[in-house]
């Protein structure tokens, strides 16, 4: 770790001595250390681990703040524990804000005074990125995007390669040679987004939603130059660099005249392009924003495909990413869709807003240097599984997806692990869509 | 006008002071500007942050910590209560009777929660750790009015005493936790705007 000097603390004051508005005074001044958000948290309720409590990670922001913005930290730094900016509180604030927070935001909602932990939480994690202090696993994700417009760095070649492979897929599927999965075509209705993870490791997700357009005769097209739909500087929290990856996807979007950017099954990718993008480039989107999940319920709601929910007799059960649902107000859409597609639907206790992070949030699944403490905190999302007795769990994110999986093997579920996309196309009826786009 | 009159005006006076200071700093920065589409309500979200968010029962740390969570009620309760009967006392002493009896009797329930509130922060692992001498210190000021106000019905003696109480609890506000009184109304209504604009509050369908 590199030892901090005069240049890196005034990086680090600076954010918290920007302000677009009251927010980030309101919430560095609201914690009055009652300690009942601890048991919100799953760090804490797995561990015990007093360090662990939501209160103390925004304790650190917000002691540092007192130190050199308010008069008594200044002046009797003692009374408030306000803390300097040096080496000691840098390795803290690096070890909980990045390492021991999914930024759920499960604890704001139960806060008693209403503080935005998870949002002071990104203040700390933006003043180490402004220090130079991302973990470097972290950061090395965020640089394949910068460098190569994926966070998987696959190369146009294999990127190509696979969607024509998936087209195949598709075009078996259907049982239709003209079934096709659209490249870089102008004017369509939607452009489709992907989280890289798709292409690299799962692409049987691509021509599953390649389908359900396919069933409901969307115009759509994929873009082979920006189609990742994760930002990984969200996490990281740093602006400049969240911003960049942004205002690519925005460029596509406008460069191809798409009406509607539909964002892949992704919560943290929904919620850095719909809801912090045009923050991060300072302008209004011209063009829709919308979910894979609310465009599937219109497409059903609409009559646009039939799904036929006697295939699907297993019961199944569906995990809420937070990002999607408690950050991004994606409810009742997943729901919907299930209740249309499946013949036997539980829901886990808590669910919705209440619900429990998979443990990989916040960009846990890139850090891997945090992979003991990723698992640990998954036996709550493991035990609340169990207790449905589904054998298969649904969630609309690839993030999810990939740490239910290791879920499922560290803590014996033996369930299956699918997108929402996988669902839903498993049950389309090839005769009915051959119908439907004659 | 007795000396602790004065010195509880004066008080007074800096509390507003400070007070105010951290208001029109709050105004003077302002809501969110927001870039994103829309797609709830930020007034629904900001009245149901003030209203449902609070309902217990919606809340982790108020139905899973409950005596504490109804503590902090009483707690606060009280303090509201003390407040305004500062006020009522500048200007008369001749409260009936039976309110008197009533408020004392509040009072004193409300300070033995205080008192508990301060008991297990210091017996408390998990809160001692997340304290700091502000947060013993705001709790004994606010416990001692607590005490005061309900002592000074009965016992007209111990006005000087509680009145220099009240003056180094008005004149300690604006400075520790204890300015929460402003930043609580801040943080509910940010939290509001914020799940609002997002349709996330108010929560209907789904818990």
């Amino acid at each position: 770790m590199v030892k901090i000097n005069e240049d890196i603390i005034k990086a680090g004051l600076e954010v918290l001595n920007s302000h677009k508005d009251s927010k980030l005074i309101t919430h560095l001044n609201s914690c009055v250390h009652c300690g009942l958000c601890a048991k919100t948290c799953l760090y804490y309720l797995t561990s015990n681990d007093k360090r662990f409590i939501p209160a103390r990670k925004v304790e650190l922001v917000s002691a540092i703040y007192r130190r050199y913005f308010t008069f008594i930290g200044k002046t009797m730094p003692g009374l408030t524990n306000a803390r300097k900016l040096d080496d000691d509180i840098i390795a803290e604030m690096i070890d909980l804000l990045y390492g021991a927070c999914v930024m759920c935001g499960r604890c704001v909602k139960h806060c008693s005074i209403g503080v935005d932990i998870e949002y002071v939480v990104r203040k700390g994690r933006e003043m180490l990125a402004k220090m130079g202090y991302v973990p470097e696993s972290l950061q090395s994700t965020v640089k394949a995007a910068l460098e190569t417009g994926n966070n998987m760095a696959i190369s146009y070649e294999d990127f190509t390669d696979t969607i024509e492979w998936m087209e195949e897929e598709l075009q078996d599927d259907c049982d239709d040679p003209d079934a096709r999965i659209p490249l870089n075509e102008h004017g369509k209705n939607v452009l489709y987004t992907l989280n890289p993870r798709e292409p690299k490791f799962f692409p049987l997700s691509i021509s599953a939603m390649a389908k359900i357009f396919y069933a409901a005769k969307e115009s759509w097209t994929l873009s082979t130059y920006m189609y990742d739909v994760t930002n990984y500087a969200y996490f990281s929290s740093h602006p400049a660099e969240a911003k960049t990856i942004a205002q690519r996807i925005y460029d596509e979007t406008d460069k191809l005249k798409a009406k509607r950017l539909v964002l892949a099954e992704c919560g943290h990718g929904v919620r850095a392009n719909r809801w912090e993008a045009p923050n991060y480039i300072e302008k209004e989107f011209p063009f829709d924003v919308i979910t894979s999940v609310e465009i599937i319920a219109e497409y059903i709601k609409e009559g646009r495909i039939k799904p036929n929910k006697e295939i699907i007799t297993e019961k199944t059960t569906l995990h809420d990413p937070c990002n999607l649902v408690r950050n991004a107000g994606v409810i009742d859409d997943q729901r919907y869709i299930l209740k249309n597609c499946v013949k036997d639907f539980v829901e886990m206790v808590p669910y919705g807003t209440d619900n429990f992070c998979c443990g990989g949030g916040g960009g846990q699944l890139t850090m891997s240097e945090y992979n003991d403490r990723r698992l640990s905190i998954a036996e709550i999302k493991a035990e609340q599984i169990r207790k449905t007795g589904a054998s298969i769990v649904v969630s609309p994110c690839h993030n999810c997806i990939d740490q239910l999986s290791q879920i499922n093997v560290t803590y014996k579920l033996n369930v299956k692990i699918k997108t929402l996309a996988e669902i839903v196309a498993d049950t389309l009826l090839v005769e009915n869509m051959l119908n439907n786009n004659k | 006008m007795e000396w602790y009159f004065w010195v509880a005006i004066t008080s007074l006076g800096i509390c507003f002071a400070g007070y105010i200071y951290h208001f029109l700093k709050l105004i003077n920065l302002g809501s969110p500007k927001d870039y994103s589409k829309k797609s709830g309500s930020t007034k629904s979200g900001i009245i149901y942050s003030f209203t449902h968010a609070m309902n217990p029962v919606n809340k982790e740390s108020a139905f899973l910590n409950l005596p504490t969570y109804i503590s902090g009620v009483i707690y606060h309760l009280g303090t509201f209560l003390a407040i305004i009967l500062f006020f009522v006392l500048f200007f008369t002493t001749n409260i009936n009777e039976l309110i008197s009896l009533l408020l004392a009797a509040f009072l004193l329930l409300s300070t033995l929660c205080g008192a508990g509130m301060l008991i297990k922060r210091i017996t408390d692992k998990k809160l001692r750790h997340l304290s700091n001498p502000d947060d013993y210190i705001s709790n004994i000021l606010v416990t001692l009015f607590h005490l005061g106000s309900g002592t000074v019905l009965f016992i007209p003696d111990v006005y000087p005493v509680y009145m220099v109480i009240a003056s180094l609890l008005l004149l300690y506000i604006p400075l520790g936790k204890l300015k929460h009184v402003i930043y609580f109304f801040a943080a509910r209504y940010h939290i509001g705007y914020f799940y609002g604009w997002r349709s996330v509050w108010p929560t209907a369908k789904s818990k």
